[in-house]
């Protein structure tokens, strides 16, 4: 025993074992999210279940099994659920989601199951996607076309005519939201311009009559062309009414749904599981492609994964010039005494400062100071609402590129000091001043160390949630930062993020149940955003350190 | 005890106390450098003839490397070195005030210890410094690099691929380009800082005759540990031991008959 503890091999155990609960903890983690997250893309059953309640009445349940749990029948007891016939000391119970929001008082429902008398997936269940209201679940009585029926259930051509009818109302509702978000957009938009101009040149006191004129004339054109597109958009709408579809829901009650609120049909009890593999992709093609609905509950997070990267990107681009100058100072020109390692001690400690207290000062600095200060200056127009004066995504890449500069001036640090000096040597003695050694020298071969800095700047400001929610981060931003109205990156504007979404979507969401898997679905691709980021900058990093690789120096 | 046996042959035995104006490449005078308290260079004067190629040697930390790097003011990038008394290049102390430090590594190049080519292509390793001149044109930039890669013996070898990054290149031949990159820029004066102390046999052969080569158009001055390199390459020698110059004379002479006898015991190998 001794002797194998003289032989070293408990401490190889040891280290490798620390490192075997690091892979379990980072493997588990990520696989516990993928699973949580990407099962709630794959096509469920839809179960039609009879239930006898204790009073012996029975009810049909339709929905999808959400969740199943071992319950205490203690626990039921207290909170005045009695079962008769039944001693055990637990009992299993499952979470089904039967949707149909507008027509049943909850949209998810605990069955126990010894109350279960019977538990079928008949193939004619739908499941309707919709755009209001969540899922609708029940059995297709009929399809519709300006009230007349086309086909009824029994009829071959049903499925057909239901798909055919919903990828028609899609296409013109898509038609319809082109045409609302991009050109009446921009038509409000410049509206909203040359009210702006108006109230700059009243300022001015520069609004001469012809002026005026001028302007008045602008936005009569505007409304006019505003008139056509609105007629326009209401024909499409009259067109989106025209189909319905009757469905038969759980109570057996016949309901009639507008076409145009639903965006697609699936038969999940009745799907090849290669018709089962493509509906889960699709499914996550809309998650990262889509906006969200139902107040983040449903629908796609697009406009988090873009503010996400936006962000990241612009933070990214202001970070590392500023962080690379510092160093070099830092590294190349400062004094080797006292003051600079106090300097660098300070950067280094402006690391470990938690984050929310960089949000409360982008506030109070960014947001209100200097925003407030360029309203005044350069859009006093636009006062009292403020256009920088308020949390945006310029001043939440900002804030974030103080949060990481430490990190990239540290690396950066580094990197110049890994140089060997002979090469700064060397290039010094063919008659290079110090600066032309640092530009065409020093900086190229520190670069790899520089993308370090970058790839550990992006990691931790991508999931930063907390001071983003005090400098420009919402929970729905109705426009990107990034559009096609002059000047095409509005960095005002507020926008969405996924760490954000995480949140609100978990903690402040009016349906928790409906909103659980999303919060695993979207944690799951926050992680994938972020390493994708950070492939890249590898990528780049490998490529520059292939590119300046020094010998054994 | 290694004896060594000199080898070279040169033409005529300068007088180095008296030099002509013409023969002169460089006049240290009463040179003295500190590193903070520490001095590491007393007193030294001495004459370095032009086309000639000058040895320094002694024994590990004698000074002779420091001497060199003061000859193309390299000392001044160290913060703590003083340095006092005066290096003549054509009558003008390279120590003024007004002397920038940048034109004068352009007239005096040095080559390392180690091979240090940048990480860029061969090409532009070479081309270097005259781009730092503001030289881009491609046609004066391929003569350079042509001219400057047959002075150090490199340009067959390299010819096929000067785009190549210049890490692919041995040690031998990556010393060659440094001194290719060096001679590109047609410096007046080459300073060589053991220049083969990391390299083979062979690449140190080709080195030194190369050293050889270049005395027809640069003044050379190299530091090596190497007694029989110095003998070999060299013209005239010095002895250096613990910051003083403790004699210089034509390398013949002072291998052959030191005057001084620490000379003599470091030459046949008592110390060192």
């Amino acid at each position: 025993m001794k002797h194998w503890f003289k032989s070293g091999k408990p401490w190889i155990w040891l280290t490798a074992g620390a490192v075997s609960v690091s892979l379990i903890a980072v493997l588990g983690l990520m696989a516990m999210i993928a699973w949580r997250g990407l099962s709630f893309f794959w096509p469920a059953a839809i179960h039609e279940i009879e239930v006898r309640a204790n009073d012996g009445t029975t009810q049909t349940i339709i929905g999808e099994i959400y969740d199943s749990e071992e319950i205490p029948i203690q626990r039921l007891q207290e909170s005045g659920v009695q079962l008769d016939n039944f001693d055990e000391p637990t009992l299993r119970r499952i979470l089904l989601k039967v949707g149909n929001r507008e027509y049943v008082p909850l949209d998810f429902a605990w069955i126990m199951v010894p109350q279960i008398v019977r538990d079928e997936t008949p193939a004619d269940l739908a499941r309707l996607e919709r755009s209001k209201d969540g899922n609708f679940y029940g059995y297709v009585a009929a399809v519709l076309e300006n009230g007349e029926p086309v086909a009824t259930e029994g009829d071959a051509s049903l499925r057909d005519e239901l798909d055919r009818r919903i990828e028609r109302a899609v296409e013109i509702g898509e038609e319809a939201d082109a045409l609302q978000s991009s050109e009446i957009g921009a038509i409000n938009y410049q509206l909203n311009q040359l009210r702006l101009e108006r109230r700059r040149l009243e300022l001015s006191d520069q609004l001469t009559l012809e002026a005026e004129q001028a302007i008045e004339e602008r936005e009569q054109a505007l409304r006019d062309e505003y008139q056509e597109l609105e007629k326009e958009l209401f024909a499409l709408r009259e067109q989106a009414n025209r189909d319905a579809v009757v469905m038969r829901d759980m109570r057996g009650v016949e309901v009639t749904l507008p076409m145009y609120r639903i965006l697609g049909a699936t038969f999940p009890n009745d799907m090849s599981l290669f018709a089962e593999i493509g509906h889960f992709f699709k499914q996550i093609g809309n998650f990262v492609s889509e906006d969200p609905r139902e107040a983040n509950t449903d629908g796609g997070v697009f406009p988090a994964i873009f503010g996400t990267v936006f962000m990241v990107l612009l933070m990214s681009v202001l970070v590392t010039p500023f962080g690379v100058i510092a160093a070099i100072y830092l590294h190349e020109y400062a004094g080797r005494n006292a003051i600079t390692r106090l300097i660098r001690i300070a950067v280094i400690n402006l690391a470990g400062v938690p984050s929310i207290v960089y949000g409360v000062f982008g506030l109070g600095f960014f947001v209100y100071m200097v925003g407030g200060s360029l309203d005044q200056i350069f859009y006093p127009e636009a006062l009292p609402s403020p256009t920088f004066g308020t949390p945006g995504v310029m001043w939440s890449a900002i804030t974030l590129a103080i949060l990481t500069l430490p990190v990239v001036i540290v690396s950066t640090e580094e990197g110049l000091s890994r140089i060997p000096s002979t090469l700064r040597e060397g290039s010094l003695a063919l008659g290079a001043t110090k600066a032309e050694t640092l530009w065409r020298i020093i900086l190229p071969m520190a670069s790899p160390a520089i993308m370090t800095g970058l790839i550990l700047a992006v990691a931790r400001a991508a999931g930063e949630v907390a001071p983003l929610m005090l400098v420009g981060v919402v929970k729905s931003a109705p426009m990107l930062p990034v559009d096609g109205n002059f000047p095409y990156f509005h960095l005002d504007r507020k926008f969405m993020h996924l760490g954000f979404h995480i949140y609100d979507v978990g903690f402040q969401s009016p349906n928790v149940e409906a909103a659980r898997p999303l919060v695993y679905a979207t944690s799951f691709l926050l992680v994938t955003v972020i390493v994708g980021l950070n492939l890249t900058a590898i990528g780049v990093r490998n490529h520059l350190r292939e590119k300046y690789r020094s010998l054994e120096h | 005890m290694i004896s060594v046996t000199p080898t070279s042959s040169q033409a005529e035995v300068l007088d180095l106390e008296n030099l002509t104006a013409e023969q002169t490449a460089l006049e240290i005078r009463n040179l003295n450098l500190h590193y903070g308290e520490a001095q590491a260079l007393y007193d030294i004067s001495m004459n370095i003839p032009k086309n000639r190629v000058t040895a320094f040697i002694g024994p590990s930390g004698c000074g002779k490397s420091t001497l060199l790097r003061c000859i193309n003011r390299m000392n001044d990038l160290v913060e703590i070195a003083r340095t006092s008394g005066e290096i003549r290049l054509h009558e003008k102390n390279i120590y003024d005030k007004d002397v920038d430090a940048a034109a004068l590594r352009r007239r005096i190049g040095m080559v390392f210890q180690r091979p240090n080519p940048f990480p860029k292509s061969i090409y532009e390793n070479v081309v270097y410094g005259m781009r730092l001149q503001g030289v881009n044109d491609r046609r004066t930039l391929d003569e350079v690099v042509e001219r400057s890669l047959k002075g150090a013996a490199l340009w067959e070898e390299v010819k096929d691929r000067l785009n190549a990054s210049a890490f692919g290149l041995s040690g031998g031949q990556q010393q060659r380009l440094v001194i290719a990159r060096a001679i590109a820029i047609e410096p007046e004066v080459l300073l060589l800082d053991e220049p083969t102390s990391a390299l083979d046999p062979i690449s140190t052969l080709t080195i030194e005759e190369l050293i050889t080569e270049l005395k027809s158009k640069y003044t050379v001055v190299i530091v090596t540990h190497n007694m029989q390199q110095a003998a070999r390459v060299s013209d005239q020698t010095a002895f250096m031991y613990m910051g003083k110059l403790i004699e210089y004379a034509d390398t013949n002479t002072l291998f052959t008959t030191p005057e001084k006898k620490q000379t003599e015991d470091y030459i046949t190998g008592r110390y060192g």
